[in-house]
């Protein structure tokens, strides 16, 4: 029922995407005002990785509007609550404001797909920075985004191996229990690390937690029957959290590794003091923290009240530089953002180059880092 | 179908679903008070459940001053910290089920509304809190401390005797053991249920009909707010969005006992918790929901009023 009235609401919202812009926009008439659409899950379940996420689209805004810039850029937020179903319905309402002429988003895949016929058929170009979902850039796939539709982040076709690589690496017999959330995104990437695991070490059990379960007790003593050695869990980190410290009270001694979902600063505070020492992640962000200057962090910080970033802050952050450097060169047109992105080269936080392929993926793939966790923080290893 | 886990696991899943049920069973008591006396499901307590968990976390860092990564407590200081965390948070929530009372169904009670605007009162009354749980906190997890060292009194048959897991049974059933005497022995618990069983004749009887609803909430409250203590205390975490699951699981566990029932409610969550961890071990997490809620179509199309709806009208709350 809960959701229900919030998936109404989502009309609503859709509505005063439409119509409120436009009011603010005329207000500002004397000054040269472009916007940018922001698309994740602000609310609901999911609503910590979007509002993570917004803060590096605001904080990206505010360094540029800093600089007094002569196009003066601003932030149309639209919460899908990383449904597809509500994805559906706010989609329409940012694509037909015409004076959006580039979307940060969606962060979900399920939402993305949804989104994209209204953005397809209004020519809105978007780069998403975190939906994974291989199909989304697979030029075979029934349903993609080309040509509108890029990405900054690695998709699961790449992180799924490099993931079942990275967690059995120097254990002798791996035995593997492989643990999904049971979402778009766990179920995706525990699809594409299966294989890897299969050919390289056993796979000793599986199981698909929902996410938001409090008891892992039963998964745990699943796994300690099945004699794994390694355990490898697909989704968000407050499951990972809790899931990791249920395997560690249970007696579990193997290793725990997981994806990017899980690589958020928090995720060792909230596993507790030991429960995370150790632990494998692999992902296509890099923790904002370990790119940005000591004084972005300290405005960083300042802007969004936040101290420690979330998964995404880097990969949101290149996204909206991605598309302020196209407005910087003038652009300020949807045709204009579509070229420029499509023929542009860009320079990452990190100083990587993202140069995007015909159907939307960092041409020579987005590298997926290898970190872990050492007395409580999360330390870069190296390319998984 | 993975029956292996049961030679080595059985006794554990046993163990570790009847402590869940305990949890169950403390927050379902927050459903079933209130339905038994207003006949009404009160949707915020969910969300009560979840300030609870917020309150004990606050309870522990912000009054006490653990820190996130403080060493286990132990002697005189374990005791008075756990103590104080439990009261604070029962407090909290009883007095939260009075206020989430007088704010959603006093006023619409006395206008004689339908019963639909008492529960979309109670639903806003949910969003409300869980919104500004998630506003207020960045929609981050929040970390209780390890004060309570997890050792174990033994392992029996493949079962861990877990401190923790044992001190949430125990006091459940004395939580439990103390309600029950109450509603059935006081003179306000016999209020209660005077008012449970017919409120025109109650009132009849000069029984303070706002006072008895007042008290039922506050009651429901305390047990909720036990919940979320043992709830924290265990799995060390809370989120905006924890009583969601917990939530639903309890409503389950009420009805499936017999809502409006204590002891419905007791067996229930016992049942519910054992039921949820063999469903997990054995069919794999993915049929939990599936596995119980297809038992409890089961147990409704054989007995409507659930497990002991029928059978002990007469002491209901």
């Amino acid at each position: 029922m809960n959701k229900k009235i919030q998936r109404s609401l989502a009309v609503v919202s859709a509505a005063t995407l439409l119509f409120g812009v436009s009011a603010v926009s005329s207000a500002g008439a004397a000054q040269k005002t472009v916007y940018l659409a922001f698309q994740a899950p602000l609310t609901g379940a999911n609503a910590l990785t979007g509002q993570d996420e917004l803060t590096a689209a605001k904080f990206a805004l505010s360094e540029y509007n800093a600089t007094n810039p002569s196009v003066k850029v601003e932030l149309v937020i639209a919460d899908d609550q990383g449904l597809a179903e509500v994805a559906a319905v706010v989609a329409p309402g940012i694509a037909a404001n015409k004076k959006v002429i580039g979307l940060i988003g969606p962060a979900f895949s399920g939402a993305t797909q949804a989104s994209l016929p209204a953005y397809k058929a209004t020519g809105l170009p978007m780069i998403s920075m975190s939906a994974t979902r291989v199909s989304l850039t697979d030029k075979k796939a029934p349903v993609n985004g080309f040509p509108i539709f890029k990405r900054v982040v690695a998709n699961d076709k790449f992180q799924g191996p490099a993931l079942a690589r990275y967690a059995i690496k120097g254990v002798s017999s791996p035995s593997v229990y492989l643990v999904d959330d049971k979402t778009a995104y766990g179920k995706g990437l525990a699809d594409y690390t299966k294989p890897s695991i299969v050919r390289d070490a056993k796979i000793a059990g599986s199981d698909s937690v929902p996410e938001n379960t409090s008891d892992y007790t039963s998964v745990v003593a699943k796994v300690k029957a099945s004699g794994a050695n390694v355990v490898i869990y697909c989704g968000y980190a407050p499951d990972a959290a809790k899931f990791v410290k249920a395997l560690r009270d249970g007696g579990y001694t193997g290793i725990f590794a997981a994806g990017d979902g899980v690589l958020k600063a928090t995720f060792p505070n909230n596993a507790g003091n030991t429960a995370a020492e150790g632990a494998r992640l692999t992902a296509a962000d890099v923790p904002f923290e370990d790119v940005a200057t000591a004084a972005q962090m300290v405005a960083y910080t300042k802007l969004t009240g936040i101290s420690k970033p979330g998964t995404y802050v880097t990969s949101t952050y290149n996204a909206t530089n991605i598309f302020l450097t196209c407005i910087k060169q003038g652009v300020t047109t949807r045709p204009g953002m579509q070229n420029c992105l499509t023929a542009g080269s860009f320079k990452g936080i990190a100083g990587d180059t993202i140069k995007f392929d015909r159907y939307g993926d960092i041409i020579g793939g987005a590298a997926v880092g290898a970190f872990t966790i050492k007395a409580g923080k999360i330390v870069y290893v190296a390319v998984a | 179908m993975n029956l292996q886990v049961l030679e080595s696991q059985f006794w554990s899943l046993c163990l570790q679903g009847v402590a869940l049920g305990f949890i169950y069973v403390l927050i379902s008591l927050g459903y079933t008070m209130v339905y038994g006396v207003l006949r009404l499901i009160n949707f915020a307590n969910s969300e009560v459940f979840m300030v609870g968990t917020f309150a004990t976390v606050v309870a522990q860092v912000g009054i006490l001053q653990n820190q996130t990564d403080s060493q286990p407590l132990h002697g005189f200081k374990l005791i008075y910290t756990l103590l104080f965390a439990l009261v604070f948070s029962m407090l909290i929530c009883g007095f939260l089920g009075i206020l989430v009372e007088l704010v959603a169904y006093r006023r619409l009670r006395a206008l004689g509304t339908n019963r639909l605007a008492s529960l979309i009162s109670a639903i806003a009354v949910s969003i409300v809190l869980l919104e500004t749980t998630r506003i207020v906190t960045y929609s981050r997890p929040q970390t209780s401390p390890r004060l309570l060292d997890k050792w174990s009194f033994g392992e029996f048959a493949g079962a861990n005797f877990r401190i923790d897991t044992v001190m949430v049974i125990v006091s459940g059933v004395t939580i439990f053991f103390f309600l029950d005497r109450f509603v059935t022995k006081t003179r306000l618990g016999k209020a209660i249920r005077a008012v449970s069983m017919s409120e025109e004749i109650s009132k009849l009887m000069g029984i303070n009909l706002n006072r008895v609803v007042s008290l039922t909430f506050f009651i429901g409250g305390l047990t909720t707010g036990a919940a979320a203590f043992f709830y924290t205390t265990v799995y060390e975490t809370t989120q905006f969005n924890v009583g969601f699951n917990l939530g639903l699981a309890a409503f389950t566990t009420a009805v499936l006992g017999g809502i409006g029932n204590l002891r419905g409610a007791f067996y229930g969550g016992i049942f519910l918790g054992v039921l949820e961890q063999f469903a997990s071990a054995i069919l794999g997490s993915q049929w939990k929901s599936v596995t119980v809620f297809t038992v409890l179509v089961l147990v409704l199309l054989l007995k409507p009023n659930g497990i002991f709806g029928e059978a002990v009208q007469q002491t209901r709350t």
